[in-house]
């Protein structure tokens, strides 16, 4: 037999075996796949039975602590905590089960399971989102400066706000994920990335006009520092974040927001001026708008449009953050007191 | 369920309730320590496949080598025999990996990470893939009824700009979205053909063009005709699938197509199959295309034209007619020429 052909078929005879070992090992992957869809199932529907007898139980506690006695209040009291306890532990035990999804999610990508199932894989995807969210961020950076010293036309600025009507839209999908895997995003810090989709989508449609060019330049240098504090924030925060988690003292799914959060006042104080400069600026484009609407020219709707939608922003924006600045000097109040 | 009335009930119930408990965290325990497993399972086969992969590529080398060096006649008979065996092995290996592979977690292709992010979306049984194709029918189906609806309402009853981009966003999200969710199916094992799916990229340009152009004179000049051309798209869409989606259950039944074909907006080659009368209806709209190119490249030479959307639509048109033709065109030419083989042998 010829040299090359015994060696070949030497080799053949190992794959085989391989192939044979790798059927099996397919064959048991299959078959605890299997089995571990039926836990799932088990599980998910076990927890919500006992949550729903949970729920009877405190109507129960309820009712039997009126007219109990002392002692018998105290039990009843503990019976509630132990309840509390056990919820919290169902929630922490979902985190890692199969949900599905919510509406805007079945919407976009159908019934695909986007449950992440160990802590490392949830962590691995907010810091995907965190780094998708500082390129993107850059490039719209890059972009609104070429447009607004650069090149002027109106094509350009239709695909600056093309990309900006898809980051938003993008960082919704990936947000809802986010929270379907258990990440505790604020109400206004989601909402606010579908009324920014709306904002650029309107944008967008403005036809090339005389009121157009009167806004574009203050909505480009908008943009550009809109981005600027974007980066900062991404900046400082991540590494914020990451320091807190390592003393514990944070979720690790929490993620950079573009808002200022309790957490912040550690180290990221300094934030808070630029942050509101830019609400601010957001209010200054509401006025400037509604100004523009006054205007004889005036026969857009895209202009009250806009500036009702940078109102609503600004509004949110501001509100959302002061409600934080006051929350501290609350606390701070009361440390004194409590000494 | 039951009326208590006070602490010994509520007592007794709580016992009840801990026992549940410590069943659900044992479950759960179990769970969590299988999935573990499964996991590594996962990996495992996952280089496996890969391994065996790269192996079984090198070995064709090799045989091609063998065969090179020592010509036919020089070898016996048995080592011929095994050779083509082998050969033979090799091929029905790769196909059996695929199918293993269509039950492992996948990375996702480039348009799904920029969308999505790393997060698995291949489904790991058969139903659900089925499922998942089902429900991409439906929404399919739901959306252009609804896309019928408002282009009737733009056409015929209101003509404000304002709900024109309300229809024009209406598409560009409903092209996304397609675009999304045949990228998890093709991640899932869908086999959709290249300029069936490029040409949602192609009508999500389009759409996003026609949103931008300001309302003017030559817009105006065009709407109605672009409108009643959306009217005709959705009708046959919607004809498109209810035909499709019958003649692919029959088909599927009779084990004669992939589970995972979908209803396509194009004629394919099982639809001759009782879906012939589907073509001129096909033939029809892409010339409505090339009509609507044709206008718009018009439009261009007149002299109140300063948009450049006019051009840039009349392109897409051009583009999507083209593609939509000659792919179309060359199932029949196919089929043309099955038929004169046929002939030819009998």
């Amino acid at each position: 037999m010829p040299q090359g052909s015994a060696e070949v078929l030497e080799e053949w005879k190992c794959l085989k075996e391989e192939y044979q070992k790798l059927q099996e090992t397919h064959k048991l992957y299959l078959q605890k796949l299997d089995e571990v869809t039926k836990l799932q199932n088990n599980c998910s529907s076990s927890i919500s039975h006992q949550r729903k007898r949970q729920k009877d139980m405190s109507h129960l506690v309820k009712k039997c602590r009126k007219g109990s006695s002392e002692e018998d209040v105290k039990m009843l009291d503990e019976i509630k905590e132990k309840m509390m306890t056990q919820q919290n532990v169902f929630s922490e035990m979902e985190a890692f089960l199969p949900k599905k999804n919510g509406l805007y999610l079945s919407l976009v990508l159908g019934n695909v399971n986007v449950t992440l199932l160990t802590k490392q894989a949830k962590f691995a995807y907010k810091d995907e989102y965190e780094k998708f969210k500082l390129y993107l961020t850059v490039i719209m950076l890059l972009c609104s400066f070429t447009c607004y010293f650069f090149l002027n036309y109106r094509f350009l600025d239709a695909i600056l706000n093309f990309l900006l009507v898809w980051y938003y839209c993008t960082l919704t999908i990936r947000e809802s994920i986010l929270i379907t895997n258990g990440s505790r995003i604020k109400g206004w810090w989601v909402f606010h990335h579908y009324i920014s989709a709306f904002l650029s989508g309107v944008m967008l449609t403005w036809p090339d006009g005389k009121l157009y060019k009167i806004f574009r330049n203050q909505f480009l240098s908008y943009c550009l520092y809109q981005s600027f504090v974007q980066c900062l924030q991404c900046y400082y925060q991540s590494g914020c974040l990451y320091r807190l988690r390592a003393l514990g003292e944070r979720h690790n799914l929490d993620l950079t927001v573009e808002g200022f959060q309790s957490w912040m006042w550690k180290g990221l104080t300094f934030l808070l001026p630029f942050l509101f400069f830019g609400h601010f600026w957001q209010l200054f484009n509401a006025l400037t708008l509604f100004r523009m609407a006054q205007l004889p020219d005036f026969k857009e709707w895209q202009v009250m449009m806009c500036g009702s939608t940078f109102l609503v922003l600004f509004l949110g924006n501001f509100f959302t953050t002061v409600a934080v600045v006051r929350q501290k000097l609350k606390t701070r109040n009361q440390k004194p007191k409590s000494l | 369920m039951f009326s208590p009335t006070g602490l010994p009930e509520c007592v007794r119930e709580l016992e009840d309730l801990e026992k549940d408990y410590q069943q659900i965290q044992e479950t759960h325990r179990l769970y969590k320590q299988k999935l573990e497993e499964v996991t590594k399972l996962q990996s495992s086969c996952c280089s496996a496949i890969s391994r065996q992969r790269k192996k079984l590529r090198e070995l064709r080398e090799s045989l091609q080598q063998c065969k090179e060096n020592h010509p036919t006649p020089n070898l016996s008979p048995e080592e011929m025999d095994s050779i083509a065996e082998i050969q033979e092995s090799i091929k029905d290996k790769a196909s059996a990996f695929c199918e293993m592979e269509a039950f492992l977690p996948k990375k996702n292709g480039l348009y799904l990470t920029l969308v999505l992010g790393n997060v698995n979306v291949t489904l790991l049984n058969k139903q659900a893939k089925f499922a998942y194709k089902d429900e991409y029918e439906k929404f399919k189906l739901v959306l252009t009824v609804l896309l019928f609806i408002f282009s009737f309402t733009c056409r015929f009853l209101f003509s404000y700009r304002v709900l024109d981009a309300l229809f024009n966003f209406l598409l560009v999200w409903y092209y996304c979205t397609l675009t999304i969710r045949e990228s998890i199916l093709i991640s899932n094992g869908s086999r959709i053909k290249g300029w069936w799916v490029f040409h949602h990229y192609v009508s999500t340009f389009l759409s996003g063009v026609l949103l931008t152009w300001p309302e003017g004179s030559l817009y105006q000049m065009f709407r109605n005709q672009f409108l009643t051309y959306n009217l005709y798209q959705n009708f046959v869409q919607f004809l498109q699938y209810y035909y499709q989606s019958g003649c692919l259950y029959r088909l599927r039944a009779l084990g004669e197509r992939h589970n995972m074909d979908l209803t396509v907006e194009g004629f394919q080659s099982w639809m001759w199959r009782g879906l012939t009368f589907l073509l001129p209806f096909l033939f029809f709209g892409h010339f409505w295309q090339l009509y609507n190119s044709m206008t718009l490249f018009r439009m261009f030479q007149l002299p109140e034209c300063k948009e450049w959307q006019v051009v840039m639509c009349g392109c897409s048109y051009m583009v999507l007619f083209l593609g939509n033709f000659f792919t179309t065109l060359r199932v029949v030419y196919q089929k043309y020429m099955n038929n004169q083989e046929k002939s030819k042998k009998a």
